[in-house]
């Protein structure tokens, strides 16, 4: 009985194993097949449509029209593109500044504590659960001129400020909430790696009479160089894409103080309805975009971090 | 335990004054780093039990003079928060079936099985991790209308499965998987969706509920696309949050902290329940970038 169904397979080898082998792959290509179309209508397409559309005006009820590079020469001259532009790349260097390196000091102060630890760890990360939307709310009445932080001000003798008002202000305040709401998700990496370091090694290091200083620097800072690299550019893609809060704290004001990149796409989209020009806007995003991924590529395969 | 007890700085260190000044300034930052995160959420729940008049008051108390409870019932009934609550929830679970359904088996097939071009179809999806999603914000958007899924559910729930970053996680954990399971589960006679389902899915539980955090978070968040791609009765709650309670004009300041509470309640008060997991899941998907 048992090797009935052994032995004739083996014996016609050279034509079953061919069916077989297509066998095998059919079901291979039907797993992927799911993946292959969702990727190629939600993703491919649209790149395509994008590159395709901004030598179109998009009319959804009377056809697209071609107008060769139009578009792009509205952009070239339209000066909120500029200045959308120059509020992007600030944007992006105040979250540097005021954000980059909390997550590090903090990561370092919490490792440091001998007690409750783990309440430092859930208190920090606590903010990024609560849903961005009520965040925008809540964040607008603590930055209100008669809100708690301008009481705060008071009450140690400064004037009031204007958080979302003065556009000297408005895009700081803007990345001081955002700093606020997700430093502890990067926080928890650094952790993570610091903690990793055996604790051996500071004892040796202590041994040798190294300093607490040079603890940090020739010990720590190495076991989380990867960390910082990676999180860099993290946050370097993340913000040059930023628009999201800009729109819904003040919809790009005051006077365009905070109408990032990303913003005059969504109002050139949703405002005007000019779904070319916004393609094109995009295009252009792509190719400055690009040079920062082709970076964080090369950074990433250098240095170890990818899985 | 206790040899190990000791981090960047030792207990010798801290019995020098200076040492041991800094330690307690940096106890007291991270102290003060605590009570600034906590201070906006519980201020807002305070708020909410105010009266109007209170709220707007200068400067800000903390605590209500009168409590008036009867503003979350107010807030309950505003917007028809189960409705939106729901549709956030069908947006979840339909997200999460796309992710098993879709991306599963994609990883599943190309990490265990023989696949033609196998390379050559895996950079297909990965290359799309190197295209910003904010670049082709816009032509998806008239993608999806030209497709006919605008203001369905199904605008959301199948471009789910395009995550050429999940793909990358969930391929490189179904890696992981002795290939000998799937072998001696073939020569036993299983077909491959057995194995699937039966072997890679139950092994693969701790990265798809990894997956599930993002997913979730994901859906209680968004509200900038789903808000432009959903219908009035499909929208989720964050963007019904902020079209009716956000943007209202006339209404009560005590009585939006109130909504403004209820919806912040729940995440808060999963992530307090599941925070060992969830905060190792993160740092799962967080170190592969």
């Amino acid at each position: 009985m048992e090797p009935t169904t052994a032995v004739p397979i083996s014996k016609s080898k050279p034509q079953t194993q061919r069916s077989g082998k297509y066998k095998r792959y059919t079901w291979g290509l039907l797993f992927l097949l799911p993946a292959i179309v969702t990727f190629t209508l939600f993703l491919w397409l649209p790149i395509i449509k994008g590159v395709l559309n901004s030598f179109y005006i998009v009319d959804f009820v009377k056809g697209n029209t071609f107008v060769g590079l139009d578009n792009y020469k509205t952009i070239f001259s339209d000066a909120n593109v500029l200045t959308s532009a120059q509020n992007t790349l600030y944007y992006m260097g105040l979250a540097l500044v005021i954000g980059f390196w909390v997550p590090i000091l903090f990561a370092l102060a919490i490792s440091e504590m001998r007690r409750f630890q783990g309440f430092a760890r859930v208190a920090a990360y606590l903010p990024y659960v609560v849903p961005f939307v009520v965040l925008y709310g809540v964040w607008r009445w603590l930055y209100d001129p008669v809100g708690p932080i301008n009481a705060l001000l008071k009450s140690i003798g400064f004037g009031q400020v204007n958080f979302m008002v003065d556009p000297n202000w408005s895009m700081a305040s803007i990345v001081i909430m955002e700093t606020w709401q997700s430093f502890g998700s990067a926080m928890l990496i650094y952790l993570a790696a610091i903690l990793a370091v055996p604790r051996d090694w500071y004892e040796a290091a202590e041994i040798d009479g190294a300093g607490i200083w040079q603890r940090i620097r020739f010990i720590t800072m190495p076991a989380i160089r990867n960390q910082i690299v990676l999180l860099l550019m993290l946050q370097l893609i993340a913000t040059s894409q930023g628009f999201q809060t800009q729109y819904a704290m003040l919809d790009g004001g005051p006077n365009n103080a905070t109408l990032t990149y990303a913003l005059l796409i969504v109002r050139y989209a949703f405002v005007r309805q000019d779904y070319g020009v916004a393609s094109a806007l995009g295009v252009l995003m792509f190719f400055a975009l690009s040079i920062l991924a082709i970076v964080q590529y090369r950074i990433n395969n250098k240095g170890g971090v990818k899985s | 335990m206790k040899a190990n007890e000791r981090s960047i700085l030792s207990n010798y260190d801290l019995k020098k004054p200076s040492t041991k000044f800094f330690y307690y300034v940096m106890n007291l930052l991270v102290v003060v780093m605590m009570c600034c995160m906590v201070y906006p959420i519980v201020i807002s729940m305070l708020n909410g039990l105010k009266a109007n008049t209170e709220v707007n008051s200068f400067p800000p108390t903390f605590f209500p003079k009168e409590w008036h409870f009867e503003n979350y019932i107010k807030a309950w009934n505003y917007i028809d928060l189960p409705m939106f609550f729901k549709n956030t929830m069908f947006i979840f679970l339909g997200n999460m079936v796309v992710t098993v359904l879709v991306l599963g088996l994609a990883a599943y097939a190309l990490s265990k099985m023989q696949v033609p071009f196998k390379s050559a179809i895996y950079y297909y999806f990965l290359a799309t991790l190197f295209i910003p999603a904010t670049t082709y914000m816009i032509p998806n958007f008239i993608n999806l209308k030209d497709l006919g899924l605008m203001g369905s559910f199904a605008a959301i729930w199948l471009p789910a499965g395009a995550n050429a970053f999940f793909l990358l996680l969930l391929k490189t954990f179904i890696d992981g998987i002795h290939v000998e399971i799937f072998e001696s589960a073939r020569i036993d006679g299983a077909s491959e969706l057995r194995g699937f389902f039966q072997i890679a899915f139950p092994l693969s539980i701790p990265i798809f509920a990894t997956l599930a955090i993002f997913v979730f978070s994901t859906a209680w968040n968004d509200w900038f696309w789903p808000s432009f791609i959903l219908s009035q009765e499909n929208k989720p709650l964050s963007a019904a949050i902020r079209d009716f309670v956000l943007n209202a004009r006339r209404l009560d300041l005590n009585i939006k902290f109130a909504i403004l509470t209820i919806v912040m309640i729940p995440p808060i008060f999963i992530f307090l329940i599941f925070q060992k997991y969830i905060l190792r899941g993160l740092y799962l998907g967080g170190v592969k970038g």
